[in-house]
């Protein structure tokens, strides 16, 4: 009778475990233990992910040249920012793929612009290191230049990968969106699953 | 007598002057007198140097078909109309939109990711509050100009 009872307490806990797991969004880069070192906008050294371990990130991907759709991201993550009833603990993240062009005064400049909060960081670096965290989160970019017998000049826009992951406290991206595209609401309400 | 003389040259003077200002205008040739109108424009902020994007609405209320074809403005050294689109293995580009067709009655929107105004290498930074003119040039109207606002995107 005992055994039996045990056993059904058993199986239904591992049914439990099973279904939340399940419900769990999946690990989609596991960036724990790795470290990128960047810069912030006011050229301080920053260890991505390392020095956000503990907090949620809302991290995409930008360069400050770029009229519309890089814009148009850095007004969705404000506007995901607006939507939190609470922000405690959550950051948010924009990392340049132009370290030629975008420097920590050319990113300070565009976050007081765009009248970015503390909680917004945009990060840029040494090209080597910005490009392997590229390659690690799978963020393509090609440069093109608008005077194609010119390919020297400072003149050059990006085709670029237009993506936003939710990075976990551990390092970890759960979530992935188009940035331009994903309704404010949505990362809300997954933000919260994860934070 | 002098009396028909004086209105025929009074006609005269309002043929001759009206002609005149067509021209100033652009080619009316084909075009029921109607109107371009632009509306809902605004610019992102930009800093000196940099590019930015100006959006807007172009109604055409003419009763023939227009064609846009250059925009200038006063805070950067050249405006283009490009075109932010997907590529085919799923990136995001970027592409002069050419001239844009704009059939009588129809709306050409001009909006954050598809069509902008692409303000190349600007004279200044454009900050939120600040404002700028943005002139359109069109085939058959001419140029017309909108002062519009900087506002950050919500």
């Amino acid at each position: 009778m005992i055994t039996s009872i045990l056993r059904s307490l058993l199986f239904s806990l591992t049914l439990i475990a099973f279904i939340a797991s399940c419900s769990k969004p999946k690990v989609i880069k596991d960036l724990k233990g790795e470290s990128y070192q960047l810069v912030n906008s006011d050229s301080a050294r920053v260890n991505f992910p390392t020095d956000y371990k503990g907090d949620v990130v809302a991290v995409t991907f930008i360069y400050t040249h770029c009229p519309d759709i890089c814009p148009l991201i850095t007004s969705n993550l404000s506007n995901i920012q607006d939507k939190l009833q609470d922000t405690s603990g959550i950051d948010f993240v924009e990392i340049s793929f132009d370290p030629r062009r975008d420097t920590p005064s050319v990113l300070k400049k565009y976050k007081k612009l765009y009248g970015l909060n503390d909680q917004f960081s945009l990060l840029t670096g040494d090209t080597t290191n910005i490009n392997k965290l590229m390659n690690r989160l799978d963020i393509v970019t090609q440069v093109t230049y608008p005077d194609s017998t010119d390919t020297t000049s400072n003149n050059y826009f990006f085709t670029h990968t237009n993506r936003l992951y939710l990075m976990d406290r551990q390092g970890r991206m759960r979530y992935q969106y188009p940035a331009s595209a994903v309704q404010p609401q949505t990362v809300v309400s997954d933000l919260n699953t994860i934070r | 007598m002098m009396k028909k003389i004086y209105f025929l040259v009074l006609a005269l003077f309002i043929f001759v002057g009206c002609s005149s200002k067509s021209q100033q205008d652009g080619d009316n040739n084909n075009v029921v007198f109607g109107k371009i109108e632009l509306s809902g424009a605004w610019a992102r902020p930009g800093a000196k140097g940099q590019n930015s994007a100006a959006y807007m609405t172009i109604t055409n209320g003419t009763a023939s078909t227009d064609t846009l074809i250059g925009a200038s403005s006063n805070v950067s050294k050249k405006a283009q109309v490009h075109e932010s689109y997907k590529t085919d293995s799923g990136e995001t580009a970027m592409r002069p939109a050419g001239n844009l067709v704009i059939d009588s009655g129809n709306k050409l929107q001009i909006t954050p990711g598809r069509y902008h105004i692409m303000l190349m290498n600007l004279k200044r930074d454009l900050a939120a509050g600040d404002s700028l003119d943005v002139t359109l040039n069109f085939q058959h109207v001419g140029k017309k100009t909108v002062r519009i606002p900087v506002k950050i995107q919500n």
